[in-house]
């Protein structure tokens, strides 16, 4: 059995490094949720069940990861319960459109000596962020995880509930999607 | 060479810098001397690079410190003392190392003593869950039914995590999340009401307001649909009354399991008070 003091630097320093997390759960929760209120609920459901299942997380793997992927469970049971047939509805259309759509391109891809680095590097922060914001949920998800919190291929599957190659293609179609909205973005802001 | 077919699924890991060497190096072969691929890869990659330069953009919201202090008090709560579920309210100090009780074992009943009260807990959502999203306008007894095992649920939830708002907290909660400029009993205290919070509920597929008293330290609900229109009445359920009125286009309901008489002053003090 742990010493008292053992067990004590344990349950503090794991009560730090999960609060450590607060500030990006909560914006990514408000990405899920599109509601203050319905994502500070969501956040503190998360910590709840954070702190029950303590003891079932592993020392020395990534807390940060298993927290949001208690975030990410919580919000799809609520969905579920929510209305079960969107989901269903929701998760088939995205994966039909990851499948179908493929990608532009030959044909709608901007030509290749398109400066795409420069031209998107003129993109103001809210146009992006507005970008992201009307990207259907799964992709939106997988951008957010990888692009903006860092995570790697193998924890967003875990958090999604989804196999690896379905994030790579999620983040692959959520990132061309944002490529043509904020491409066509620009001879109108022009 | 490979064909694009081939390249396919390796362009993301490509752009994210995730390949091993070998694949790495077919990749930019093959970008190279493809165009349409060419263009793929920029287009993502400038996507990512973006993304990552206004980064500081996403990341300056930060959570309210209101969050911050209820997951505060959730960690409280974490399973490395001996906190009984009961207790919580009273809000025991911590007193790191100091108690006596704490030992590994100690851990282990708290879990045992939260687990059927979580599994309770879930039970109530689930259930509640089912139910508000098949019935719209039925009865006003079903209505009271959900509406209550809301209330049990929400009460639970609250015990736990002991949160507690101000008047003005759950009204400008009520102005952001239903529109309804709204001023709360001055005096709840003359009727024996304590506020306890507020939150954001489901009923049909809406969001209802409900307002959590206490009345003489036992659970009370004030819920709110908007949009809804019910004829005034007294609907006993679940062990529960429910004061049902409706004031313009919106239904109150005050749920709790104090007798009928009770609850029947308690909805008329809010209703008379509540503008």
């Amino acid at each position: 059995m742990p010493s008292r003091e053992g067990l004590d630097a344990v349950s503090a320093s794991f009560e730090v490094e999960a609060l450590a997390s607060l500030d990006s759960l909560y914006r990514t929760a408000l990405r899920l949720t599109r509601v203050p209120a319905d994502a500070e609920d969501l956040v503190q459901e998360t910590y709840l069940k954070a702190f029950r299942a303590a003891d079932q997380f592993e020392p020395g793997t990534n807390l940060r990861a298993w927290l949001f992927t208690i975030l990410h469970n919580t919000a799809r049971n609520r969905v579920r319960d929510r209305a079960r047939d969107s989901v269903v509805i929701d998760s088939e259309a995205v994966e039909r459109a990851a499948e179908v759509a493929a990608f532009p391109g030959a044909t709608s891809s901007p030509a290749p000596e398109t400066p795409e680095s420069l031209l998107l590097r003129d993109t103001l922060a809210p146009e992006l962020q507005a970008a992201i914001n009307a990207l259907p949920d799964a992709f939106r998800q997988a951008v957010w995880l990888r692009d903006v919190e860092e995570f790697s291929y193998a924890e967003i599957a875990r958090m999604l509930d989804i196999p690896v190659g379905t994030v790579m293609s999620r983040i692959s179609r959520g990132r061309h999607l944002l490529y043509e909205q904020l491409h066509h973005l620009r001879p109108v802001n022009a | 060479m490979p064909n694009c077919t081939f390249i396919d699924p390796l362009v993301t890991p490509y752009v994210d810098g995730e390949l091993p060497a070998a694949d790495r190096d077919l990749v930019a072969e093959h970008v190279r001397v493809c165009a349409p691929c060419h263009s793929r890869v920029a287009a993502e990659q400038a996507v990512r690079t973006l993304i990552h330069a206004r980064k500081t953009a996403f990341t300056a919201t930060c959570a309210p410190e209101s969050l911050r202090a209820k997951c505060r008090g959730v960690a409280r709560l974490k399973p490395s003392r001996d906190v009984d579920v009961n207790d919580v309210a009273r809000r025991r100090p911590a007193g790191a190392g100091a108690d006596p009780r704490v030992s590994g074992a100690t851990a282990v009943t708290w879990r045992a003593r939260l687990a059927p009260f979580a599994l309770a807990a879930s039970l109530v959502l689930v259930v509640g869950g089912a139910f508000v999203y098949q019935i719209t306008d039925k009865s006003a007894r079903v209505m009271a039914a959900e509406l209550t095992a809301d209330h049990v649920k929400c009460f639970a939830m609250n015990r736990v995590l002991d949160t507690h708002e101000g008047a003005t907290a759950v009204e400008s909660s009520m102005i952001s999340g239903f529109g309804w400029q709204m001023h709360l009993p001055d005096e709840p205290a003359r009727a024996g009401l304590e506020l306890v919070g507020a939150r954001p509920c489901l009923y049909g597929e809406g969001k209802i307001a409900h307002i959590m008293y206490r009345h003489q330290g036992r659970p009370v609900s004030l819920y709110m649909l908007p949009n809804a229109s019910r004829s005034r009445e007294l609907v006993e359920v679940l062990g529960h009354q429910a004061a049902i009125w409706c004031v313009g286009n919106r239904t109150f309901v005050l749920i709790s399991r104090e007798p009928k008489r009770e609850v029947e002053q308690m909805a008329s003090f809010v209703q008379a008070s509540l503008r």
